[in-house]
């Protein structure tokens, strides 16, 4: 099953970092700011290999791998119908035409790259990235997608403890997916997903295509787009699939280039 | 706040766009009359020279604004779906099932007619003639529409060699 492969490794993302427990008016908290850095040869390494892609705002260049015309022909701008219209999705909307929502592309382009861009910095520190879609149509497109960049995808029945009840259903020590992309935020009964809910809870950010019949409040990085013409999730899988080989290669190159070897722990995401 | 691009086609500016309003250029009263028509047509002929000396091919994909796009877009100059023809392409065939895209967000699914019903296979341009863009109803007691997510058309026939003069697109 897809859900077997969030067991990854042996030592789970809370268990590999040194936390201290900060005491603050009557309450026992671990958070990840408290978390210090325990060796200090980590920092040269952490300022080259770690700090340089977050100087500039787009280090990896994602707003070269699409542009408006692209998205437009892709048909990523046709909402549903005006009675299929989520009331918090109307700030994304450009307008009805005919009773059919048209979805802003503009402030599409704007969201995609952030999200792209975020993605590429995950991916880049070698995060888990978890693909979901409920959209039988499009399962083994995803499926594919998430197996050519390296992830890992979960298109079957989202059982209710995946996530929150993880170190029970699945040992403990699990580590969980450090960035969950939802190419269809709803379920096949056309309600929310109980993923973005879920990691929500987890403290898990969440990038999300979310068209005008979903709920994009608790998506970290939504997308406004549309989500059920077979070209339109193309597009976005192949994008997904360019930011994340591109942030891993540029990972290597930044290794290579600086001569330094990753760290001996499996998760390199120290801070 | 949003500009519309492509005033200079001039005509119909389309219905219902509730939620953006069309603003001219800077600080200028609505022109009207003969000055709102000699801006047109100079700002056309301004338009005209420099396509014509400059080159044409990176200007026009980048400077179209998203307005401008969905205005030509086939799909918004279609205006409503009902009873318009278009040519679409079987993507899907299961059984009798043709499923045809024809451009729109959905697919629409059309039976396998009896005669001639071999010809159509993956791959072939069959012509429609649209009922509906996409199925939705709202039922007692729901807040929101129920969608099928599908399209509504008649098949009309596989697109021939000789072009049937009425057919769009």
């Amino acid at each position: 099953m897809a859900a077997r492969a969030l067991t990854r490794g042996l030592l789970g993302l809370r268990h590999s970092r040194t936390v201290t427990l900060t005491y603050s008016g009557g309450h026992h908290y671990a958070t990840a700011t408290s978390v210090k850095s325990p060796q200090p040869q980590v920092d040269e390494y952490t300022d080259k290999i770690l700090n340089q892609p977050l100087q500039k705002p787009d280090f990896f260049r994602v707003s070269e791998l699409f542009s408006l015309k692209d998205l437009f022909d892709a048909r990523v701008h046709l909402g549903h119908k005006k009675g299929c219209r989520h009331r918090l999705m109307e700030p994304y909307l450009y307008g009805c035409r005919l009773d059919h929502d048209i979805i802003d592309l503009d402030q599409t382009v704007e969201h995609l790259q952030l999200a792209l861009n975020f993605t590429a910095h995950v991916a880049y520190r070698g995060g888990v990235i978890l693909f979901v879609s409920r959209r039988r149509q499009f399962s083994h497109l995803v499926e594919c997608t998430a197996k050519d960049c390296g992830e890992y995808a979960h298109t079957r029945y989202w059982q209710g403890g995946l996530l929150t009840n993880a170190n029970i259903q699945y040992g403990s020590g699990v580590r969980l997916p450090d960035l969950i992309v939802f190419l269809s935020t709803l379920n096949n009964v056309f309600q929310q997903h109980v993923g973005i809910r879920d990691a929500a809870k987890m403290n898990i950010p969440t990038v999300g295509v979310v068209d005008s019949n979903c709920n994009p409040s608790l998506v970290t990085y939504p997308i406004p787009g549309n989500d059920d013409t077979p070209v339109t999730m193309e597009l976005y899988c192949r994008l997904f699939k360019m930011t994340i080989s591109r942030a891993k290669d540029k990972r290597r190159q930044m290794e290579i280039l600086h001569g330094l070897s990753a760290p001996s722990t499996p998760s390199s995401c120290h801070e | 706040m949003r500009v519309v691009a492509g005033i200079r086609f001039g005509a119909r500016f389309s219905s219902c766009r509730p939620t953006r309003s069309s603003s001219s250029s800077a600080a200028d009263p609505p022109r009207s009359g003969f000055a709102a028509a000699f801006d047109q047509q100079s700002e056309l002929r301004r338009e005209v020279q420099s396509s014509a000396a400059g080159p044409r091919v990176s200007s026009s994909v980048q400077d179209q604004s998203f307005a401008s796009l969905l205005r030509r877009s086939p799909l918004v100059q279609m205006g409503p779906a009902r009873d318009k023809l278009v040519v679409g392409r079987i993507v899907h065939v299961v059984g009798d099932d043709l499923y045809v895209d024809f451009g729109g967000k959905f697919h629409c699914v059309c039976r396998r007619p009896a005669a001639g019903g071999e010809k159509l296979q993956r791959g072939t341009r069959v012509r429609l003639r649209l009922q509906d863009l996409e199925l939705t109803a709202r039922f007692l007691g729901a807040d929101t529409d129920t969608t099928l997510l599908e399209a509504q058309a008649l098949l009309l026939g596989p697109v021939d060699g000789r072009e049937v003069h009425h057919s769009q697109r």
